[in-house]
């Protein structure tokens, strides 16, 4: 099957989303410890500032393809059954979808 | 010198076991592969594959004391006993240390392992530059021995359809051969999610060679080649 995400493409989108989700975990542990938020309006008034509220989708989108990139290699690695195998694919993508979607939902409709 | 030899013949027996044999080792035996012909003087029914006795051929290409190597060129003197001597492992065993290495040469055979070129041959060589050449030092001398590739645990999980590290080792030296044309269609076709992108570069294959070879810094050339072309 050769969909969007194969060979060397799902091999960089790894490696590339690897060094952004360590650079910004980075960033945010320092800012927790730089500048701990006194309360929890602190805190959101931040992760809802422009320049946060963007970063931080980024960081779960990378989290998501991530995700997708290594668990399914997991599963293609030892997952041989036909119906086992898209079953596990389809659990993993279904749950990763609706994480993005509640993800979409917490920074934009309803934050 | 004590000795545990795994033994098994389809016509005859039920499963596989292991024999124990005790050698006496005479002076000059040295080598794995001297004990296994002493072995076989007490038991002619002993059978494996041997040819060069000087690591070049890679015959005798099995599994001793858990680890990969050339029977012929490892030393008796480093071992643990009872040696435990098997066969590859992960590939069907024809009888005793025989095994069957149909599918890594037809998966070698599959990287098209012969140079393309469509230009006409000139009057005598293709010519390489000396550091054209030093490309291929390193990739050209594999002996094809399989010790790498049923080494590697992800060949274990996915023999048919993961190439394996010997296998990739050869792609890249055809990549790398300045007077090869068919770098792009090469590269195309080791681009899918199985034939070179199960390795994790979990690195046993650099680790066993029994000829010193870098399987994984070879596999990571051809990522990185994929890369360049393609960004």
């Amino acid at each position: 099957m050769k969909g969007p995400l194969t060979g060397l493409r799902a091999w960089l989108t790894q490696r590339v989303t690897a060094v952004y989700l360590a650079g910004f975990t980075l960033f945010l542990l320092a800012h927790l410890l730089w500048d701990t938020p006194a309360s929890f309006d602190v805190w959101r008034n931040w992760v809802l500032s422009p320049g946060v509220r963007v970063t931080m989708g980024l960081f779960f989108i990378a989290l998501l393809l991530h995700a997708w990139v290594g668990v399914r290699d997991v599963i293609l690695d030892y997952v041989n059954s036909l119906t086992m195998r898209v079953s596990l694919l389809t659990i993993l993508a279904s749950g990763l979808l609706a994480s993005g979607v509640w993800l979409v939902e917490i920074l934009l409709v309803h934050p | 010198m004590q000795f545990s030899v795994y033994r098994y013949h389809p016509e005859v027996d039920d499963r596989p076991y292991l024999q124990d044999y005790e050698i006496v080792p005479r002076p000059g035996d040295v080598m794995v592969l001297d004990a296994l012909f002493r072995i076989k003087e007490q038991d002619p029914t002993l059978s494996f594959r041997r040819s060069c006795r000087e690591g070049v051929c890679g015959s005798d290409a099995m599994n001793i004391n858990g680890r990969n190597g050339l029977a012929c060129i490892v030393p008796l003197s480093v071992l643990k006993e009872p040696v435990v001597i098997r066969p590859l492992p992960h590939y069907p065993v024809i009888r005793d240390l025989i095994v069957d290495l149909t599918q890594f040469f037809e998966q070698y055979r599959s990287i098209k392992p012969y140079l393309i070129n469509n230009h006409p041959a000139p009057d005598r060589e293709r010519l390489q530059s000396p550091e054209e050449r030093a490309r291929l030092d390193g990739l050209y001398d594999c002996i094809l021995c399989a010790c790498c590739t049923t080494f590697c645990p992800s060949y274990w999980w996915n023999p048919e359809k993961f190439l394996g590290p010997a296998v990739l080792l050869q792609a890249c030296r055809f990549l790398e051969d300045s007077r090869d044309e068919a770098t792009e269609e090469r590269l195309a076709a080791l681009d899918d999610v199985y034939k070179l992108f199960r390795c994790r570069a979990i690195m046993n294959c650099t680790d066993i060679c029994p000829k010193g070879l870098d399987p994984a810094q070879a596999i990571s050339v051809i990522r990185q080649t994929m890369v360049k072309k393609s960004v």
